[in-house]
């Protein structure tokens, strides 16, 4: 099958592994990707200033896809899949937003009809993919292996708008973990946020809160932590020390994109993954599979 | 950070509040102070923030003294608030109203927030595409990686979002 992929602007233009992992990954299970010109934004950081701007940013990109006969869009990143999702929501509910925004979107040519559906990643590969071709496919398994997972807020919350199996006791990205052969264990701080809503405001305060996270789960000795959004990949990973200096620790926890452990297992090279590109120590876990 | 003293005389304004609750949702008036936003709120613990008051202080009409306080901004947008509200009074979509108020208004927002927002405006993303260094110092650019080169939006999209972004005139 085809996917489209809205990217969104962090993967875009820095976390290029997570884009990198699902080029690789997807055709392993006989998906080819579609990329869409002329996005924008997703909308989420203009939201705090206008929510109809935002709107506006989100429908715009979703005609975009559209436009080129896209049906079904993955949008990897968290805060790019709420937006969307959220922008859809009021869109099918709200008329003279309709009008306004459509008249706007008319000025590119572009039309929205709202028939798309959104992926996201965890939930692409968990419910359309399914668990158990991903166990199928494993030709290496990281069954010496012990991780957490740190889903993101805006993959499991609001509950009415995602499209999350339990908003309090979220298992997907456990279960894709255990598909691959690893241990995933449950923590009390899994649903604790990564802080990055914080950084533009209160950059010591958001760094402080990854910090507590961090800190738990230094304590539990776990071989890594298993992320799924850009944004919570900066703040427990590229930005680990930073943290480590505010609260006091040397951290030393590799943090790695779930489609980069899917491709390990799947027997794609290290560095078609980006695994270079993680910040934090990744090689453990590498050494750890050789 | 405090929201207001409550020894002041703060007065309500019924203008701004039916503004607030217009954009926003009626459903905050169900509110009864049960406070399961403000006892997992993500930013009480270091910034103090408190959702129910926020709630309280809205039906209230105090809003002059919410959107220049800074107390809105301290919110991390985690919506657990919003999730676990038995009343369906979302807290941080009352939050994100009061943000909306603040910058049609000019009132307190930070300065990083204005900056994406131009950003935004200028390039179509909030930033330009970065070089990455790797964990043995090399330094890459998407070419290198072998990645698609990005298409960008073009003026249209620009000025669409100037005029979105543009106060509208009582």
């Amino acid at each position: 099958m085809e996917i489209g992929v809205y990217w969104g602007c962090m993967i875009l233009t820095s976390q290029y592994a997570y884009e990198m992992s699902l080029r690789e990954v997807l055709p392993k299970f006989d998906i080819s990707i579609i990329d869409i010109d002329q996005v924008s934004c997703c909308g989420t950081p203009i939201k705090n200033v206008n929510q109809k701007a935002a709107i506006y940013l989100a429908v715009r990109n979703l005609a975009l896809a559209e436009k080129i006969g896209i049906d079904e869009l993955l949008v990897p990143c968290n805060g790019c899949y709420l937006s969307f999702s959220e922008a859809l929501h009021y869109w099918k509910k709200d008329d003279i937003l309709k009008r306004e925004l459509g008249s706007l979107l008319a000025e590119e040519g572009l039309e929205f009809n709202g028939n798309i559906k959104l992926w996201h990643t965890v939930d692409f590969l968990h419910d359309k993919i399914g668990v158990e071709k991903i166990k199928a496919a494993v030709k290496k398994s990281l069954n010496r292996l012990k991780f957490v997972t740190h889903p993101g807020c805006h993959i499991l919350r609001p509950s009415t708008i995602v499209n999350v199996d339990d908003p309090e006791k979220p298992r997907k990205l456990d279960n894709l973990l255990k598909a691959l052969g690893a241990e995933s264990i449950d923590y009390p701080e899994k649903l604790d946020c990564c802080g990055g809503g914080l950084l533009l405001s209160h950059s010591e305060s958001a760094l402080t809160i990854a910090g507590l996270k961090l800190k738990a789960i230094k304590s539990l000795n776990v071989d890594g932590l298993v992320v799924s959004c850009p944004s919570c990949k900066i703040m427990l990973g590229a930005k680990q020390e930073a943290v480590g200096a505010i609260v006091g620790e040397k951290f030393g926890i590799p943090v790695l994109y779930y489609t980069q452990l899917l491709g390990l297992a799947l027997g794609i090279e290290e560095e078609k993954l980006g695994l270079h590109l993680n910040q934090s120590p990744v090689e453990k876990i590498i050494e750890k599979l050789t | 950070m405090t929201v207001v003293d409550l020894m002041s005389e703060a007065k309500m304004n019924v203008e701004l509040r039916s503004k607030a609750i217009e954009k926003g949702r009626y459903e905050l008036y169900n509110c009864f102070q049960c406070m399961r936003c403000t006892s997992g709120c993500t930013s009480m613990k270091l910034l103090e923030l408190k959702p129910h008051q926020i709630v309280t202080m809205v039906k209230l009409g105090l809003i002059d003294e919410l959107i220049t306080s800074g107390i809105i901004w301290t919110c991390a947008m985690c919506l657990k608030c919003t999730e676990r509200c038995p009343q369906d009074a979302a807290p941080s979509d009352l939050i994100t109203v009061l943000r909306n108020l603040a910058f049609d208004m000019e009132a307190n927002v930070p300065e990083a927030y204005l900056k994406v927002v131009s950003t935004v405006l200028e390039v179509g993303l909030i930033q330009e595409e970065q070089k990455v260094t790797s964990r043995d110092f090399e330094i890459y650019d998407r070419k290198e990686l072998n990645l698609p080169k990005i298409s960008k939006p073009g003026e249209i999209f620009k000025n669409n979002l100037l005029i979105l972004l543009t106060p509208e005139e009582d």
